[in-house]
């Protein structure tokens, strides 16, 4: 493979695990700490683009509405996750997880037909800001501009969340809650308060990356599904309720799949090598790379 | 009360319930001899969503301009249509669902052609007659493994638009080097080697920059990052592609935000719709080739005009995509083969449908009897802003007679026959 090639592949694969480290990152940071996987992950992520949509579109134009829709979505998509868990699976802890599965996947479905009665079916789109758009030289080439800033933003998020996870006071509570939930129970923390933060911040980061990513592709009625199926993928590679494992399997994800495509003989199985590694890592250490064992 | 005065008043009740059961879609001066329903099983949600509504909006509309003029053969016609969300599996049980229960004398095909193959012998199990409006894989009518004899299609198969498509593409003999992107599915796979073959046949010196392995991508991958570094490396002269919907929109969007000039630099020649414009507005790139299957206002004739007038008064002055075009067609075909046949029987309608010519909103089509396939044109242009619309349309317009495009007749029959290895065009002898 040419040097230039070589270094493109590379960017385009670390473009796409920033994607997909945005768009786990609050599924892995849900499981770890309330031990519940949030199958409504994807159609929060789907409704911020909507959101962001209809701000840049109707109300703010490109320039400004792009930065409004990166603050409004999130926050909205926050508040709906106080309501879920409030409301669905407050009801359900401790039972078992195919109570909140089912819970979360009827959401799915809520929030599916909502999306379409409100905004339709149709295809939407919008742009990033001016100054992210175009593409930048690299080695005679172009690379999105876009993509780099994703790359960055997916830095910004996990040095963020590092940071909460070990360096405040809500941290400490999540690790704990993520270590020994009873004993953070018996400590006096308010668990129902916590989980619900947990919960919001989560469901947040899913809004976050519907709104970063849909200037890349497109904002449709399907796209929740989609976004579910890459998250859930490197979830378990990495370990879910594992940041490092979010990052480490989005990083694996993303170089798979875009060297995998880059010749002819590994073309058409690009995707099955992402897949089989979920299979081999799901085999040999069920808990992911990064991930810990269910007590 | 006096026995007159309430056995008028019972009379006028009467009346008004007869009057409200004989409302919906017809006017209530119509008495019908029965109500007959056609099955559709569509994309009302998932990443086709737009295709059903468009598919959606023209049944109904047909619908309801069908029963205000009596039916047919004086049966009032129920549309039941169901979602299935883009799925293949709950687009066979749908169609289970609508022969099985909901006893339907007709099906309307699917948006996906692996939903029509899954769907297809369902129809043919319960012998009834699938109308193929949008799904459109070759080898529905030709390869021994999917075709039914209940199978009649109106749109134009893969292989016809892959050929004008192709033909088209050869002619700029400046375009020597190919780039090939298409779904991983039966669509794609069908499509583009027929593309690849029509180019090549056009113009012998092209050369197709990927190896065929290269050629698809998962239907639902909507992530082009790892695919324009593949493209730039590769430096085509132009790029051959038929995915669409939010597919299509992800790519182009993507490709401009690499390269504002990206498709200046490599000519881009795809399937697209009015659908596909409207979902872009104006990021979608002009002076682009697109080939399509039934664009608005491309279409000669009063027929459309009246359609199209009829549409926008009906769906807050929205233009009609090409699956609304073909849709309409479709069941306006199987209307007229009903009526002509006086029965909804399946054999007599096939019976009339086969090697029958009807007038459509694209023209006048006959349907060839060895493999049912009307010959519908296709619609080749380069996009361009027309201050009429508020979406690009298309200029310096090709559009081949379907005669033109339709299969030849001899590997048709070799085709049916499994003479040709791999159920593939390419490969008979």
């Amino acid at each position: 493979m040419a040097l230039d090639s070589l270094v493109l592949f590379t960017l385009a694969g670390l473009s796409l695990a920033a994607v997909y480290f945005i768009v786990t990152a609050g599924l892995s940071l849900v499981f770890g700490a309330l031990r519940v996987i949030n199958m409504a992950h994807g159609s929060l992520y789907m409704l911020a683009a909507f959101v962001a949509w209809f701000v840049v579109a109707k109300v703010a134009g490109a320039e400004f509405g792009f930065w409004g829709a990166l603050l409004a979505a999130p926050l909205f998509t926050a508040l709906i996750g106080a309501l879920i868990e409030i409301l669905v699976l407050r009801p359900v802890y401790g039972r078992e997880h195919l109570l909140q599965l089912l819970g979360t996947y009827a959401l799915t479905l809520v929030f599916a037909g909502a999306v379409r009665l409100v905004f339709g079916p149709d295809v939407r789109s919008y742009s990033a800001p001016g100054f992210l758009y175009g593409g930048v030289p690299v080695m005679g080439h172009s690379f999105a501009r876009y993509n780099l800033f994703l790359m960055a933003v997916a830095v910004v998020i996990a040095t963020t969340l590092y940071l909460v996870l070990t360096r405040t006071g809500l941290g400490r509570n999540i690790r704990a809650a993520i270590s020994d939930p009873e004993l953070l129970a018996a400590s006096g923390v308010d668990v129902p308060r916590l989980f619900t933060t947990v919960f919001m911040i989560g469901t947040g980061l899913a809004g976050l990356g519907g709104v970063l990513v849909a200037p890349i592709g497109s904002v449709d009625p399907g796209m929740d599904a989609n976004a579910l199926i890459n998250a859930f993928a490197v979830s378990v590679i990495g370990g879910l309720g594992s940041l490092v494992g979010s990052f480490v399997g989005a990083v694996i994800v993303g170089l798979v799949l875009s060297f995998g495509s880059a010749n002819s003989y590994t073309a058409p199985w690009a995707t099955a090598f992402v897949f089989a590694a979920m299979a081999i890592v799901l085999t040999l250490r069920p808990w992911g790379l990064f991930g810990r064992p269910e007590q | 009360m006096t026995k007159p005065i309430r056995l008028a008043a019972f009379a006028a009740l009467a009346a008004l319930a007869v009057a409200a059961c004989g409302g919906g879609g017809g006017t209530t001066t119509t008495t019908f001899k029965g109500t007959k329903k056609v099955g559709i099983t569509t994309t009302i949600t998932g990443n086709s969503a737009t295709y059903g509504r468009a598919i959606t909006r023209a049944a109904q509309m047909w619908e309801a301009e069908t029963n205000d003029k009596g039916g047919v053969n004086g049966y009032k016609i129920e549309l039941s249509i169901l979602d299935n969300g883009d799925d293949v599996a709950k687009a066979a049980d749908n169609t289970k669902q609508l022969i099985l229960q909901d006893h339907v004398v007709a099906m309307m095909g699917g948006v996906l052609s692996s939903q029509c193959q899954a769907s297809m012998p369902i129809a043919h199990q319960n012998h009834i007659p699938y109308i193929a409006a949008i799904c459109n894989d070759y080898r529905n009518t030709t390869s021994p493994d999917f075709r039914i004899p209940e199978y009649v299609s109106v749109v134009p198969n893969t292989y016809m638009e892959a050929t004008a498509a192709g033909i088209d593409a050869g002619k700029n003999t400046a375009l020597k080097k190919w780039y090939i992107l298409s779904p991983d599915y039966s669509f794609g796979r069908a499509e583009t080697p027929a593309f690849v073959a029509s180019l090549k046949k056009t113009n012998p010196n092209v050369q197709i920059v990927t190896k065929e392995s290269e050629w698809y991508i998962p239907l639902a991958s909507f992530n082009f990052t790892n695919v324009y570094p593949k493209i730039q490396a590769a430096a085509p002269d132009a790029i051959y592609s038929n995915i669409f919907a939010a597919q299509q929109a992800a790519f182009i969007k993507g490709a401009l935000q690499t390269d504002p000039g990206f498709f200046t630099k490599y000519k881009f020649m795809t399937l697209s719709s009015v659908d596909d414009y409207q979902g872009l507005g104006d990021i979608y790139p002009q002076g682009i080739r697109v080939y399509e299957r039934a664009p608005f206002f491309a279409i000669q004739g009063d027929k459309i005009k009246t359609f199209v007038k009829n549409f926008r008064a009906r769906y807050n002055n929205d233009y009609p995509s090409d699956w609304a075009v073909m849709y309409y067609d479709a069941l306006t075909v199987w209307a007229a083969a009903v009526t002509k046949a006086g029965s909804f029987d399946t054999d007599k309608v096939l019976g009339v449908l086969t090697g029958g010519s009807f007038d459509t909103l694209r023209g006048k089509i006959t349907i060839r009897k060895e493999d049912k396939q009307a010959n519908v044109p296709v619609w080749v242009g380069t996009t361009t802003k027309d201050p009429s619309y508020p979406f690009v349309i298309l200029k310096d317009i090709v559009n081949p007679p379907g005669n033109d495009l339709l299969i030849p007749l001899d590997k048709v029959l070799k085709m049916q026959n499994g003479q040709c290895p791999k159920n593939d065009l390419n490969n008979c002898p």
